[in-house]
């Protein structure tokens, strides 16, 4: 299991946004939406805020950290 | 396609496609290298770069790069790096062991000439594993 996983994808399904949609909100490509949402990159802190802002979420519901995960 | 390429990730791989093509030929196929196919080369890689670039530059709508691109890059770099590193003392000690157990004797005028190949030749091979670790990395999508 990652470090940090993430909601992103059901937060987004919910608000009906695509991956483009928040990538350009985000100001990220859509391949490193694609890749947090696998759980393969872990973004910035500032991307992380960005999403969770984009997706008006606090930060919490959106990632997560499991210290026992894999970084 | 779920992942399809980015600007960057074709980027790369036009980058590797021109440092294959050029480079390629040059080391497999010319025995007697010259000044001047060192010189082509170079020109010959920088036009073919820039026509590929400028292609892909106008047939991509969205030119964005952001931090995952940059960490991306800068694994590129790194390994580009320890490879040019591991190749340098390679080569330089496998040159001084043949000196020194006298394998090589050059012409005075042809050292220049074969050193110039030999770190061109190691300036190539990382600028190939530099381009080739940034293209894993995105296909990993780290």
């Amino acid at each position: 299991m990652p470090a940090i996983r993430n909601q992103i994808r059901e937060l987004r399904a919910l608000r009906n946004i695509t991956q483009q949609e928040l990538a350009d909100k985000v100001g990220v490509t859509r391949q490193t939406v694609i890749a947090i949402e696998q759980d393969k990159y872990s973004p910035s802190l500032e991307t992380a805020f960005k999403v969770a802002s984009v997706l008006g979420v606090p930060i919490e519901q959106c990632f997560q950290y499991d210290p026992k995960g894999k970084r | 396609m779920a992942f399809s390429l980015s600007y960057r990730e074709k980027s790369l791989y036009a980058s590797l496609v021109a440092e294959l093509v050029v480079y390629g030929p040059y080391f497999f196929l010319h025995h007697e290298n010259t000044v001047n196919k060192v010189a082509g080369m170079i020109v010959s890689i920088i036009v073919l770069q820039i026509i590929l670039q400028s292609l892909i530059a106008a047939f991509t709508r969205q030119r964005l790069t952001d931090e995952r691109d940059k960490l991306i890059e800068l694994r590129g770099y790194r390994a580009g790096y320890l490879t040019i590193a591991s190749l340098m003392v390679l080569g330089l000690g496998a040159l001084w062991f043949h000196t020194a157990s006298g394998d090589f004797q050059f012409e005075s005028r042809m050292v220049g000439l074969h050193f110039l190949n030999v770190f061109f030749g190691m300036l190539v091979i990382s600028d190939v594993v530099k381009t080739a670790t940034q293209i894993v990395a995105y296909r990993r999508s780290i």
